[in-house]
């Protein structure tokens, strides 16, 4: 038997006073909260609660590849899980990872490819166990996100962070960061992550309809929004060490 | 503490050994001390209840989904109460991916068992119509972090999110489910607070609450789920024996521990 | 017990002192930089060193870890906070036997491949084998000396890229160790909890009067006189290992341990 209360879907997205439903302004981010090395046992870990979204990732490797006749003989292989928990989303999802997780695992670690030296470490692998805990819209920019910070937290070398971010279009508007209801409400969803070393984009999808020039628009407002949430993710990254540093320096840098 | 790895190192359990039998742990505890708990409630936007808890260094969460369906034919007025535990690898670089191991599904048992057996499921509350539709409760156990004690930690954050759980209350109109509006909380859906205590063995020597390297080198385990004044499941993993008064004194350890924790942790705090 | 004439009597002391300490005090400039973060512009004067890559205009140097800006000379280098432990040949690190057969033990080195000890490595060579003219042993052809899950300390023989490491048991301080603890911490700290010319080391083992033996994979080997001694030294290395960025380490270590003895109740 179907669940009975559906998700209603509001006929507008935007209030009255001209904001969006949860309150922001049309290029206003959800507030964001980064940590890292928040898990024992993983060689790095990071955590993200981006809006309501709450997301684990850790990274395992270099290590052994299992299976075997997975590994290469010339370069190592990055591995990206995505999983959702059951209690994440609206509808109990089956516990089982479903078509829309593996596609979202591949093209995450398409996505942070780029910024790992893979070739320097033949017949190895990289995991990265990304469980997305809490779900409201934009995940795969989220997990993208938290990966990059966890494979930074595992001192892997990387040419750069990277930082994703998704465009939309509600009620004929350009807006930035859609929360769920947004995204399945609204007319079109472009989430893409951009690598900071050579200033590239490494994931854009885009599902919905939009013309050449909001296209154009909307990459503009995402570059904007990415530098944001970049600023965040490098003071996640330094503050645990800098609050070490400044309690012990005793003020002098 | 040191690296986990599916090898032992002799060295290890021979410390871990002779430090037990001079009645000291590793981690500066005694014998019968736990971990530090840590319980938070109700952080997750998207479940009817969840619950973050930690127990030392080992930290589950767990969320509760509800859904609505046909009762089995045998108990045709009861809800269905179901517990799914989850293993993460990001948890531990023991635990591997793909279907769940014997090891998760121990654990989810085992706190299946020891709820289930205590009446704290009221399941016969759960039903909205006999025969056509009931309530099934989801409870779902994720591993965050694993340190050793996962039964523990996951009995103790099944009962948090369950008591912490708010559902919408439906009726039967005309065969159909129609939602009242109101919720359903805590104190409909948990009658009995069932804790459970996990008790390693290795040799001769049982300590309580086994930390990681503990749990690697132990022999065997046993988990004894107890309410107010009753026992409501025990299990007995690994391979060590236990003598018929050692399983005495445990019972009554656990008894002593249940009273303890349930005053402790005072999980009717996270009612809504 | 012939099988044991190998292994060293004394208790090993440290002899990684001939480690430069890359945290030195004076050197490191405190900026903490992260993968991506430009370091210099100046890409004629600085080359990049350690750690570090030219963007592809090679207009820039940036960095590829988490970690400690550091210049020296005109190279520029990333001390990491953050990494694994990649072996090199000469190494000393402590290896767990984590599988064996009939011409091999397989150890775990704490790196991303498993470490090789070939029973040959494991008996001395040049010394006569066997008793008073008696015939040689096979001891050097099997694989019965070590157990799996036995801690040995060995010293890697060769290492690069694409082979399994090759280990040795032969050697001063090398062999299986029978007692104490191994705790793991990040490799990349090691240098700090040597210490510039071992003497972090030497204060930790004066204080809390035990035995400790670090090598470059991670794992430090430890005995105290009791628990409680190696409770405060397993502490104690934690606090290092989480302040290796700082200075001053050595000095307020040596407070710390002083202080927590009293707290602890310890002589």
């Amino acid at each position: 038997m179907p669940l009975i209360i559906k998700d209603e879907y509001p006929e507008k997205l935007f209030r009255e006073d001209g904001k969006r439903l949860d309150g922001r302004d049309k290029n206003e981010l959800r507030p964001i909260k980064m940590e890292v090395g928040v898990l024992e046992n993983a060689d790095g870990s990071a955590y993200l609660e981006w809006g309501n979204n709450k997301i684990y990732c850790a990274v395992y490797g270099p290590r052994e590849v299992h299976p075997h006749h997975l590994a290469k003989p010339d370069r190592g292989i990055l591995r990206v899980f995505y999983r959702m928990a059951t209690f994440s989303v609206f509808e109990r999802k089956r516990p089982a990872p479903g078509r829309r997780e593996k596609e979202v695992s591949m093209v995450i670690t398409d996505c942070l490819k780029p910024v790992l030296f893979l070739e320097l470490y033949p017949g190895t692998s990289f995991e990265v166990f990304i469980n997305v805990l809490d779900a409201d819209g934009g995940t795969r920019c989220a997990c993208v996100t938290v990966a990059a910070l966890a494979l930074a937290d595992a001192g892997i070398p990387m040419r750069s962070l990277v930082t994703a971010v998704a465009i939309g279009k509600i009620d004929g508007e350009l807006i930035t960061d859609l929360s769920g209801i947004e995204d399945k409400a609204g007319e079109a969803d472009l989430p893409c992550a951009m690598t900071w070393f050579n200033e590239e984009l490494s994931l854009l999808q885009f599902d919905g309809k939009m013309d050449l020039d909001e296209f154009n628009e909307s990459l503009g407002l995402a570059k904007e929004a990415i530098s944001k949430i970049y600023e965040i993710q490098l003071n996640a990254l330094k503050k645990k060490y800098i609050e070490i540093q400044e309690e012990y320096s005793g003020g002098e840098k | 503490m040191m690296n986990i790895k599916r090898v032992i190192s002799t060295i290890e359990k021979n410390y871990i050994l002779s430090n037990l039998k001079k009645g000291e742990r590793i981690d500066g505890r005694d014998i019968w001390q736990y971990r530090d708990w840590n319980v938070k409630s109700n952080m997750i936007a998207s479940a009817e209840g969840s619950a973050e808890v930690s127990l030392g260094k080992t930290k589950v969460i767990t969320g509760v989904k509800y859904d609505v369906g046909a009762p089995f034919p045998d108990l045709p007025n009861e809800g269905v109460c179901t517990f799914m535990a989850e293993l993460l690898p990001l948890a531990s670089p023991l635990f591997e991916r793909g279907p769940p191991s014997e090891q998760a599904i121990e654990l989810a048992r085992v706190v299946d068992r020891g709820i289930r057996h205590a009446d704290c499921v009221q399941t016969k509350k759960l039903c909205i119509k006999e025969k056509k539709a009931v309530y099934i409760i989801f409870v779902d156990i994720y591993v965050i972090n694993y340190s050793g004690n996962l039964i523990d930690a996951g009995g103790i954050s099944s009962l948090t999110a369950l008591i912490s759980s708010k559902i919408p209350e439906g009726k039967w109109e005309n065969d159909e489910v129609v939602w009242t509006g109101k919720y359903l909380t805590g104190d409909t859906l948990v009658n009995e607070l069932p804790i459970v205590s996990t008790y390693g063995k290795i040799g001769d020597i049982i300590f309580s609450d086994p930390s990681l390297p503990e749990e690697l080198v132990c022999d065997g385990k046993i988990s004894i789920s107890v309410t107010e004044d009753k026992i409501t499941s025990i299990q007995k993993s690994g391979f060590a024996t236990f003598t018929i008064e050692e399983v005495e004194m445990l019972t009554k350890k656990s008894m002593e521990f249940g009273k303890k924790t349930r005053k402790d942790l005072n999980l009717w705090q996270y009612k809504l | 017990m012939e099988d044991e004439k190998n292994e060293p009597n004394e208790e090993p002391t440290t002899d990684n002192s001939e480690d430069v300490d890359e945290f030195d005090d004076e050197e490191i400039s405190r900026d903490l930089v992260v993968p991506g973060e430009t370091l210099t512009e100046d890409t004629k004067t600085f080359l990049p060193g350690r750690g570090t890559i030219f963007n592809k205009d090679r207009t820039k140097i940036i960095s590829l870890n988490i970690g400690l800006k550091q210049v020296k000379r005109n190279y520029i280098n990333v001390i990491p906070l953050r990494g694994f432990y990649t072996p090199r040949p000469g190494d000393k690190v402590i290896a767990l036997v984590t599988d064996k057969n009939p011409v091999k033990y397989i150890c775990d080195i704490n790196a991303k491949d498993r470490g090789i000890l070939k029973p040959k490595n494991t008996v001395a060579r040049g010394k006569p084998r066997g008793y008073r003219g008696g015939a040689p042993d096979r001891q050097d052809n099997s694989t019965e000396k070590y157990k799996i899950g036995d801690i040995l300390i060995v010293k890697v023989l060769s290492a690069d890229r694409l082979n399994k490491p090759e280990l040795t048991t032969v050697g001063k301080y090398l062999g299986k160790r029978r007692d104490g603890l191994v705790i793991t911490i990040d490799p990349p700290k090691i240098p700090r909890v040597i210490g510039r010319s071992g003497s972090m080391i030497k204060m930790l083992k004066d204080l809390t009067k035990s035995n400790i033996f670090v090598t470059q994979n991670g794992r430090i080997w430890l005995k105290g006189e009791n628990l409680a001694h190696e409770r405060l030294l397993i502490d104690a290395i934690r606090k290092i290992e989480k302040e290796a960025h700082t200075v001053g380490l050595t000095d307020r270590m040596s407070e710390y341990i002083e202080n927590e003895k009293k707290i602890r109740g310890m002589n």
